[in-house]
């Protein structure tokens, strides 16, 4: 373990460096609020009451980074981050096919997460990926970009550069430093691959292939794309902008940060490979910055960055001296994940308090950040505050079962083009969720505010009505309101179950007031239980 | 039967001071303003998998590539479309018929988005779709102002492959309704309208101290909660509530999805709505082409014709523009089953009202219906033609993500011909 604690020097040196900038840093976070937070953000769910029973009562003063370590040790933190970055990957998809890769990535990465995977092997695997779809998750990005040679080169550097190159596709970057010659140069490392098409409906009738003989398009079989009308040479050309119809000029690869270039003619997977390891070279600074700058906008709520993923030596950066210490630091460990989340997450400016998103006093990270929860937390949160088991909600190959009671939307079809095979990953309910609670992970916080549907369906939804029926006594509610006599206890416990915190006082007292108030005690709950689903504090994590 | 609110339970309500008195009666009472000034609209007649220009809008007589289609006349003279339009024919006095139509790309996906968004996908922004671009440059002149309903709704779509509102944000999404005939989803409230109000109450209650600590989260999460309660509660739902439609307006829609959509569709914008889709499937006729054309003709040129119709007794057709079109056209050639394949090369969209001319025709493609040698029209060329006729200035920026300034419409020139 001697990495993980010279990670930890580092960081705790740093957060300290951050406070000393910021003008009044948040006090340190209650442990109800961390043990939330820690939850949410590594198993992508909230802690049981017997957990958050269990975290109060211990003494241990280390017990906030024994609890880091317990969740990066728990399957769940494997599917959670699977999840996310098959959100990432995936939102950008150009074509609406790939979303038949949502089961194959998610899987994929679950299974490399798990087995400790470090972060350039996962790079070097999406980058020189080939092979079926169904089977290699890792071709998601091709895929998502249906083998565009310029949309694959822009998202590679995307995800794992923070640079976003393609902006000088067409001109020399306005703000940025790169030509556009670089931006094709740099897509001159993908021009061989191939998606081939065979018969059938699912992923399984792809096949991502490396294309390194003449002639294929010269055939006049395909239609060459409208971006890049060559597309089907062996080599990327760039297009003449004056006259796109005539032929553009052959770029030899080459890699804008480096320098580094192979000749013409070399074949796809040597040049997938040199990329591969020119990007994840310990010296490219900009690969791990790109890492520990989105995790960190993922953890403490706002990155180093103003964007997620556009970052580069021409933006303007906030603390670099500790984002540059976590980078090395990243390097220092071999790009251990688990390593830079337990960096992160047991320092200072992890545990602070949340203060709101556009506050003033937040400024050089005196305070973590609320975020507003994904579509997989939420829909974790939803079963578990009522108390329905997931596996009960999916029958065998992934059907919802009859009965299941989904929402009207939920039902919604997968797009067109989808076959039955396929079709059935968008039907279960958490695929089905996640086309009203979705969004896509790399935009600005900011932009991703709560939608009408979103609010509808919390709200009114017909099974989740259901689900909080205090006069039934199979539901969560209908069984404490049998069990638990005490009116206090049982707001306590709906609070556990849906906020994961004990109520304050005044709280109990509106509660307590409201049911009073109401007709039956069961209706006065079900209040209860309906406002803490539907509150603010439910959908973010703070 | 669920609880279900209406006018007169909500005014009951109000004057028994109940929702008043739990701060949520501004959110009923708003609607004393539920009328957006009746301004601008558009309609989307989206034929998903690329209608077939030759059996539709734009007949091939005298060509072996014209297939067994027959051509009638129009009540406009020298206009002549597919005979599977009767309808249509009626009413081509209201029609622009654009012949001329060219793009480049022959890939459902990608050219589903590029005839909703008018650009190609790239992974670096998401484009925002027609109908959000139009209800935002709507609201934003309205000085902010939307109706109670949602500003954009999509009818019969297949989830959000079709792109949304992309950079303008969430509250531009299209609300997605699978059917014109089934309530929109989760709108109608589980409990009684009173209790629900006083849930909303409890709620903001015991938000209080979430409150102090996180403000702007907070007031987001309130300012969503009101917009969604102020439309489930608005008297304007009941557009959604196609049985108040007199009995021979439903009769001159005719039967079927995609004639309760139109009729959906008029309902909406009359309540306020600024862009409708409405979506017709089945158009990718790779196979049989013919029958099947005839088929899905003869349950979209009735409503079509009737929505026309509808909108023009009302004095909303000047206002509103009725866009029919879908992602390409298909080949000129039959192949071996009958069918005709993708074509972007030059395909057709019709036009009508929100101030274009009817009763034309714009450019021509030569007689094997295989090049455009007339006026073509590009999917900047459409797209600008749009914002002329809903009067919004093609050239406005938003910003990606990336602060890259993208305009609404990437270049291209309005067909003035049409207007």
């Amino acid at each position: 373990m001697e990495t993980p604690r010279r990670l930890l020097c580092v960081c705790l040196i740093a957060a300290g460096m951050a406070a000393a900038a910021a003008a009044a840093p948040a006090e340190r976070c209650d442990d109800a609020t961390f043990l939330r937070r820690a939850s949410l953000d590594l198993i992508g769910r909230q802690p049981t009451p017997a957990e958050i029973d269990a975290f109060a009562a211990d003494q241990d003063p280390a017990k906030r980074s024994a609890t880091v370590d317990r969740l990066l040790a728990d399957p769940a933190w494997a599917t959670t981050w699977a999840r996310y970055f098959r959100d990432v990957i995936l939102y950008r998809r150009t074509d609406d096919r790939a979303a038949l890769m949502s089961r194959p990535l998610e899987e994929y990465l679950t299974e490399r997460l798990a087995a400790d995977a470090r972060w350039d092997e996962i790079a070097r695997g999406f980058i020189t990926a080939a092979g079926s779809p169904a089977e290699h998750g890792e071709t998601a990005i091709i895929m998502a970009q249906m083998g565009e040679t310029s949309d694959i080169a822009a998202e590679v550097s995307r995800i794992f550069l923070g640079i976003q190159i393609q902006c000088a596709q067409c001109h020399n970057h306005f703000t940025d430093r790169w030509k556009r010659t670089e931006f094709h140069e740099f897509a001159a490392f993908f021009p061989r691959i191939a998606i081939r098409r065979a018969d059938g409906l699912g992923p399984e009738r792809f096949e991502v292939v490396s294309h390194d003989f003449e002639p294929r398009a010269r055939k006049g079989r395909r239609k060459p794309p409208v971006d890049n009308p060559r597309r089907g040479d062996l080599e990327h050309e760039m297009p003449d902008l004056e006259d796109p119809s005539r032929p553009g000029s052959v770029m030899q690869p080459r890699f804008f940060l480096t320098g580094q270039s192979l000749p013409l003619g070399t074949s796809d997977l040597e040049r997938r490979g040199a990329i591969a390891d020119w990007i994840t070279a310990d010296d490219n600074t900009w690969f791990s910055r790109a890492l520990v700058n989105r995790l960190w906008a993922e953890l403490v709520g706002a990155g180093f960055y103003r964007g997620i993923d556009d970052i580069g030596p021409d933006r303007e950066v906030e603390s670099p001296a500790i984002l540059d210490d976590l980078a090395m630091a990243f390097v220092a460990s071999g790009h251990d994940l688990r390593a830079l989340f337990r960096t992160i997450m047991t320092g200072d400016a992890y545990q602070r308090a949340a203060r709101s998103r556009s506050s003033p006093d937040r400024a050089g990270f005196a305070a973590n950040c609320p975020q507003r929860l994904r579509s997989d937390q939420i829909f974790t949160q939803v079963l578990a505050a009522v108390g329905v088991d997931e596996s009960r909600l999916v029958g065998p190959g992934g059907q919802p079962r009859r009965g299941a009671g989904l929402p009207p939307e939920m039902r919604d079809n997968p797009p067109e083009e989808m076959p039955a095979g396929g079709r059935r990953q968008f039907n279960v309910p958490r695929a089905m969720f996640s086309q009203v609670f979705g969004y896509d992970p790399s935009l600005p916080r900011e932009e991703i505010v709560g939608s009408i549907p979103q609010a509808l369906l919390l709200m009114n939804s017909q099974p989740l009505a259901r689900a909080i029926d205090g006069d039934r006594r199979f539901t969560a509610l209908g069984r404490l309101l049998a069990e638990e006599r005490d009116d206090r206890e049982v707001v306590a416990q709906l609070y556990l179950r849906s906020l994961a915190r004990r109520p304050t006082p005044d709280e109990v007292a509106t509660c307590l007031d409201h049911v009073r108030t109401s007709p039956s005690r069961a209706d006065g709950f079900e209040d209860v239980f309906w406002a803490l689903i539907n509150s603010a504090e439910f959908v973010n994590r703070n | 039967m669920r609880p279900r609110l209406c006018r007169r339970d909500l005014l009951r309500l109000l004057s028994a001071g109940a929702a008043g008195a739990l701060g949520w009666g501004d959110v009923a009472a708003a609607h004393a303003a539920h009328l957006r000034k009746r301004g601008k609209a558009c309609i989307l007649l989206w034929m998903n998998g690329g209608p077939s220009q030759f059996e539709t809008f734009s007949p091939l007589e005298g060509h072996a590539n014209g297939g067994e289609t027959k051509a009638i006349a129009t009540n406009v003279a020298g206009i002549r479309i597919a005979e599977h339009w009767p309808e249509m024919a009626k009413v081509a006095d209201r029609l622009a018929i654009v012949r001329s139509m060219t793009s480049k790309e022959g890939s459902h996906p990608r050219a589903t988005y590029l005839m909703h968004t008018g650009y190609l996908p790239n992974p670096s922004a998401r484009h925002p779709t027609l109908g959000s671009i139009v209800a935002s440059q709507l609201a934003a002149r309205d000085g902010g102002e939307t109706a109670d309903l949602p500003p954009v709704v999509r009818i019969g779509g297949r989830g959000r492959g079709d792109s949304g509102a992309g950079l303008l944000g969430m509250q531009w999404d299209p609300f997605e309704l699978r059917a014109a005939t089934q309530n929109p989803a989760n709108t109608r409230p589980q409990v009684e309208p009173k209790r629900h109000l006083e849930r909303l109450a409890l709620m903001e209650r015991l938000e209080g101290g979430f409150a102090a600590r996180l403000p702007e989260e907070a007031a987001d999460h309130k300012s969503l909660y009101r917009r969604a309660t102020r439309m489930i509660l608005s008297p304007d739902m009941q557009a959604f509530d196609l049985d108040a439609e007199p009995a021979e307006v439903r009769e001159e829609y005719g039967a079927g999805d995609f004639a309760a959509g139109c009729l959906l569709a008029r309902r909406l914008v009359e309540h306020g709505v600024s862009f409708v889709e409405v979506v017709a499937n089945g158009w990718d006729t790779h196979d049989d082409n013919f029958s099947r054309v005839a088929k899905l003709a003869g349950q979209v040129d009735r409503p079509c014709a009737a929505l026309l119709r509808d909108l023009d007794r009302r004095g909303m057709l000047a206002d509103t523009l009725v866009i029919w079109m879908g992602e390409f056209g298909r080949s000129p050639r039959v192949n071996p089953r009958a069918g005709r394949d993708h074509f972007p090369r030059s395909f057709n969209a019709v036009l009508a009202g929100g101030g274009v001319q009817g009763g034309r025709v714009i450019g021509r493609t030569d007689a094997a219906g295989v090049e455009v040698v007339d006026r073509p029209v590009t999917v900047p060329d459409l797209f600008a033609t749009f914002c002329r006729s809903m009067t919004i200035d093609p050239t406005v920026e938003n910003m990606a993500p990336t602060g890259r300034p993208i305009r609404l419409v990437d270049g291209g020139e309005a067909v003035e011909a049409l207007f």
